[in-house]
């Protein structure tokens, strides 16, 4: 099984660099590792577990499990990602913290 | 009178026909009559969402006045497991099963609305629950069920919880129903009578239940986009079903008036075939009421809380009535408008004719008092609970991790609060309690958000009468 390098960045700068293997996703290999990352639902509904590629195209550096409900077509395209569902394919940076998923929505009145 | 202390004697009052044996009261006025001042609430408090690496907790918070830790969280029963968002939770018997002897309102039923995972505490000792049991997601999603809501009892002893998804975060949602071991006895309709589920409330002797709609889990989980309203993503409609049979009587849609049909209630008394329905999106309560000549029910707007402007956003605000209850004398209807941060009270004594009787202007965005206490609102008044006699209004300030992210982002830094109001029901009156507040800004993991408000022994927006 082939094993990647995915590097967590939270926005206060801290960064934590964790081997994930192809078969298990980001929030798998981030809680063996002892590191707490918000989700909630683990089925790729409720973007709790939002994250968000800091280079490269989704595409080829994670592939999502099954279909990221949670993110719309415009999330997608900016390199948001579900950890509960996304696998790396290669080595990657990922903004985590709770404040990625507050990204995807704003107050629509403001 | 508590449920510990319930006898085989017959309730004074009692208009039906047998004994009351279990828990709870026989009739609403002798909840009114016969029970003491709530000395504690039990409170959904959640971690879910933030960076705070904690799970979600039950709160108990002292509300005896005379108490040295008055006002303050005396006891959290933690979760097993992170991510749930505990949201609502019920009884797992209520005064509906008066009649069942040998049944105490001892267990608490608490879903995790983004995990599905269902908790069963044990209350025996109002201060100290314990966890119970546990049903995992999976054997939930094994009935193409997901994220539950609201718990009620059923008569019989067994517990009926509404889904809003189906095992993938879409639609349908439907029913789950347990038994009193809190297995699940398998889903409570006929699958696909709805599509949108939220809230519900039943009528035992009427034979009726009346369901609501918020919108697919993967719709509102997230959080609030706009286009999900114009795609059509979020109901509008309430459905009345046959008790029985658990199928679909009859829909009413409550088009653009009625966007986001959120907490419905019957009056209390059995009898009653009225009841009222906050639409939250639309910020509008519509009266229902069964029509005897046209062999129907019917719904008509009956308060409208309009939208106001606000000098830093774009557009008029909506009030946006999340939740509502009706005191245990079916005189007042509460309700809260999260947004505008207002608490209202109106007599519905007439209830196709509310006549608006008081509110308070608190925390939310144009609330007059922003702070209590010293402390700082972080939000608006969102679910409320009323004491059985109606004197003491309280209420917490978050609606929902990912909706609180949006329009109230201080209540991650700051944690919710829960405050109270005394209410004089002879003069429709509130008046804030300055001297109250309950702080979850403190928490020793850090600070965290407060949902829904139960008493150990019955409240207004959970005990049904058969
Ligand atoms: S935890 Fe819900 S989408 Fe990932």
């Amino acid at each position: 099984m082939t094993n990647h390098d995915a590097t967590l960045e939270w926005p206060d700068g801290r960064s934590r660099t964790i081997e994930v293997r192809e078969d298990e996703t980001i929030l798998e290999a981030a809680e063996r590792n002892d590191i707490g990352l918000p989700f909630g639902c683990r089925t790729g509904a409720c973007g709790t577990c939002t994250g968000r590629l800091l280079e490269g195209a989704a595409d080829d550096a994670l592939a999502h499990r099954r279909r990221p409900r949670a993110l719309k077509d415009r999330h997608l395209a900016d390199g948001y990602v579900l950890l509960c569902l996304a696998s790396p394919r290669a080595d990657c940076r990922i903004a985590v913290g709770s404040s990625v998923h507050t990204e995807l929505v704003d107050n629509p009145w403001k | 009178m508590s449920d510990a202390s319930t006898s085989g004697d017959v309730e004074p009052g009692h208009d039906h026909e047998h004994h009351h044996e279990g828990p709870g009261y026989a009739t609403p006025q002798a909840a009114i009559e016969e029970s003491e001042r709530e000395q504690l609430a039990y409170v959904m408090s959640l971690y879910v969402g933030t960076d705070v690496d904690a799970p979600d907790f039950v709160a108990v918070v002292d509300l005896d006045p005379d108490s040295e830790t008055y006002c303050e969280i005396v006891d959290r029963v933690e979760m097993p497991e992170r991510g749930d968002e505990l949201h609502h939770f019920g009884w797992n018997a209520c005064s509906s099963s008066c009649h069942v002897d040998g049944l105490e309102r001892r267990h608490l039923i608490v879903p995790g609305q983004r995990s599905s995972r269902i908790h069963v505490l044990d209350a025996a000792d109002r201060r100290n629950p314990e966890l119970e049991t546990v049903i995992e997601p999976e054997d939930v999603f094994e009935y193409d069920l997901s994220a539950p809501h609201t718990v009620h009892c059923i008569p019989d002893g067994q517990i009926l919880i509404s889904m809003l998804g189906d095992a993938d975060g879409e639609l349908p949602g439907g029913f789950l129903e347990l038994n009193e071991d809190f297995e699940i006895e398998g889903r409570w309709e006929p699958p696909g009578e709805i599509e949108m589920n939220y809230d519900y409330w039943y009528q035992p002797r009427q034979n009726v239940m009346v369901s609501t709609e918020w919108a697919a889990p993967k719709t509102y989980y997230p959080g609030f986009d706009l286009e999900d309203v114009e795609a059509g993503n979020y109901g509008r409609k309430i459905h009345f079903w046959d008790w029985e049979d658990g199928t679909v009587e009859q829909t009413i849609d409550l088009g653009e008036e009625g966007q986001i049909p959120l907490e419905v209630r019957f009056l209390h008394t059995p009898e009653s075939t009225h009841g009222f329905v906050g639409t939250a999106l639309s910020s509008n309560m519509f009266h229902f009421f069964y029509d005897v000549d046209a062999d129907e029910y019917r719904a008509e707007k009956v308060i409208d809380f309009e939208a106001r402007e606000h000098e830093d956003w774009d557009m008029p605000v909506p009030g946006l009535t999340t939740d509502i209850l009706i005191s245990m004398d079916d005189r007042y209807l509460f309700g809260s408008n999260w947004l505008h941060g207002d608490v209202w009270m109106y007599d519905v004594s007439d209830p196709s004719n509310p006549r608006r009787a008081d509110s308070l202007s608190v925390g939310g965005t144009f609330g007059e008092v922003q702070e209590v206490r010293g402390r700082e609102l972080a939000g608006g008044p969102q679910m409320l609970q009323l004491s059985l006699d109606g004197e003491r209004l309280y209420w917490t300030t978050s609606l929902f991790s990912s909706w609180d992210d949006q329009f109230y982002p201080e209540e991650a830094e700051r944690g919710s609060v829960m405050l109270k109001a005394d209410v004089d029901p002879r003069t429709g009156t509130m008046e804030l309690d300055e001297d109250f507040l309950v702080d979850w800004g403190d928490c020793p993991a850090g600070p965290a958000r407060a949902h829904e408000i139960r008493w150990p022994d019955g409240d207004c927006t959970s005990d049904v009468w058969q």
